[in-house]
């Protein structure tokens, strides 16, 4: 029966205080988009950083007639080594006229194929730095049949470097955002149940418990939360939809989005709501 | 029904508000609290139904010893205690009919006692043709017998009313005195706080008299 009288109570003050609830929605809404802003930067940001770190290995070229299937399984026994790709001169030569798509004629004035074959050597994560690089291709230069190795050697551990710059300044922002966000969520449901002193007083006055007077307020942060959440959602669709026509390999794991935006609402906005009834109830 | 014993009241470590107030009311019985503004008058009424606790001494409301009424049980003596305020604090978006309804259903009545106690508290306060009028639709007099309606339509034990009358008109202020001493003609023990000394004289009843926080007559 409380429940019922106070889910009603609830309803019955958003329609009654519209305005105010929508303000608050607003304010809610916005916040809770930047945050799945910001989410939505840091994953394509880690996406992006992945697919450089994964482009990270070692060439070996081979020499004419070197039997590449054995050089193949020498070194896939490797500590590190995670894949060894044989790319053919033939198949080399194709991806180079795949690049070079309109400068035909520069490959034109060789004879014959002049690229070599070689072998494409994955490294595992904890290998892939100049360190490990430079262990596993000398490793590789050992065997007979390898004609030369490259590898970016120092060039990847400067990659490393400005990764780990960008990721622990992409947290120390992601943690002042989100702080602020849960602030101003936090000060806005506060401002709204401080506009409802008198009717908290009178709830009290009259012998309503705790529970009683808790109950619209909660249903309403609720409500609020959940709403502000899935505008969010749909504020960072739309943001998706627009950077899709500017850049290629946008990462929008979209079921991810939605749980999280509709999670966090539901959390600051029961929070909010709480910690502020709190303060009237003691 | 309601005992004072030996109680004090401090604000802020040194702001003495209450000073070794000690007095007993009976069932039944009307009770003014007179004395002149900030005298401690609120305080004392505020005390009745805990919302405020004294720094020393004991408070004794309906055989319940209010420094040891745990917490979760304030909202079971509060539906024995009537309130009414100088400024009605009523709920201006609620119409007449809600406003005294929101009192019926914090305590789970069902609907049908809530539309017989909500019609004779109504009719008895001579109400019921406004009942769907909004509290800024109505003079300060309706307001505050809206006030008493919400605080009536429980039936409780003890009606504390502060100020009552402070923003009403002599003839409404009149009005409102009749209300309350019917209310406890018919049983319900009634303490009106006010500052008004003329109005207290004309009605001869028990006057408790604070003046600076202390107890200065009982007569």
């Amino acid at each position: 029966m409380a429940l019922r009288i106070g889910i009603r109570e609830g309803i019955r003050t958003i329609t009654r205080n519209a305005s105010l609830f929508l303000l608050s929605l607003l304010v809610t809404s916005i916040s809770l988009f930047l945050l799945s802003l910001f989410a939505f930067v840091t994953v394509n940001l880690y996406h992006f950083l992945n697919i450089l770190d994964e482009k990270i290995e070692i060439i070996a070229f081979l020499e004419e007639n070197a039997d590449y299937k054995a050089l193949r399984s020498n070194i896939i026994k490797i500590n590190g080594v995670r894949e060894v790709i044989y790319v053919s001169s033939d198949q080399a030569l194709k991806d180079l006229q795949t690049e070079l798509q309109d400068t035909e004629e520069v490959l034109s004035v060789f004879e014959a194929n002049p690229l070599p074959a070689s072998l494409r050597i994955k490294l595992h994560s904890k290998f892939r730095n100049a360190l490990g690089l430079e262990e596993i291709s000398s490793k590789v230069m050992l065997l007979r049949g390898i004609r030369e190795t490259i590898y970016g050697g120092e060039l990847v551990d400067q990659l490393k470097r400005i990764t780990s710059v960008i990721t622990g300044f992409d947290i120390a922002l992601l943690l002042i955002i989100i702080f602020s966000v849960v602030f101003v969520i936090f000060q806005t449901i506060k401002l709204t149940i401080f506009a409802r002193a008198t009717e908290i007083d009178i709830m009290k006055l009259v012998g309503a418990s705790h529970s009683f007077i808790a109950i619209p307020f909660t249903f309403e942060g609720i409500v609020q939360g959940t709403l502000g959440g899935l505008i969010a959602f749909i504020l960072t669709v739309i943001t998706d939809r627009i950077a899709i026509s500017f850049l290629s390999n946008i990462y929008f794991p979209q079921a991810y989005f939605f749980l999280g935006s509709m999670v966090c609402g539901l959390i600051f906005g029961t929070l909010g709501s709480s910690i502020a009834l709190r303060k009237f109830l003691k | 029904m309601i005992t004072f014993d030996n109680v004090t009241k401090v604000y802020q470590k040194d702001w003495v508000a209450l000073q070794d107030i000690s007095f007993f009311i009976d069932k039944g019985e009307f009770v003014f609290i007179n004395g002149t503004t900030g005298a401690g008058k609120s305080t004392l009424l505020k005390m009745i139904y805990k919302d405020e606790e004294p720094t020393k001494g004991t408070v004794k409301v309906l055989d319940q010893n209010l420094r040891i009424l745990k917490k979760k049980n304030i909202p079971k003596l509060r539906r024995k205690i009537g309130v009414i305020f100088q400024d009605f604090k009523l709920l201006q978006d609620r119409t007449l009919d809600e406003n005294v309804a929101f009192a019926l259903e914090v305590t789970d009545t069902p609907p049908r006692d809530m539309r017989k106690q909500m019609l004779e508290i109504l009719t008895y306060l001579r109400l019921s043709h406004k009942k769907f009028s909004f509290p800024y639709q109505l003079s300060g007099g309706e307001q505050q017998k809206v006030a008493i309606a919400r605080a009536l339509v429980r039936d409780p034990y003890i009606l504390l009313a502060d100020e009552p009358t402070g923003n009403l008109d002599e003839k409404s202020s009149q009005e409102i005195i009749d209300v309350l001493l019917d209310i406890n003609y018919k049983g319900t023990t009634v303490l009106m706080a006010t500052h008004n000394l003329k109005l207290v004289k004309r009605v001869k009843k028990r006057m408790l008299r604070i003046e600076d926080g202390k107890l200065a007559s009982d007569k």
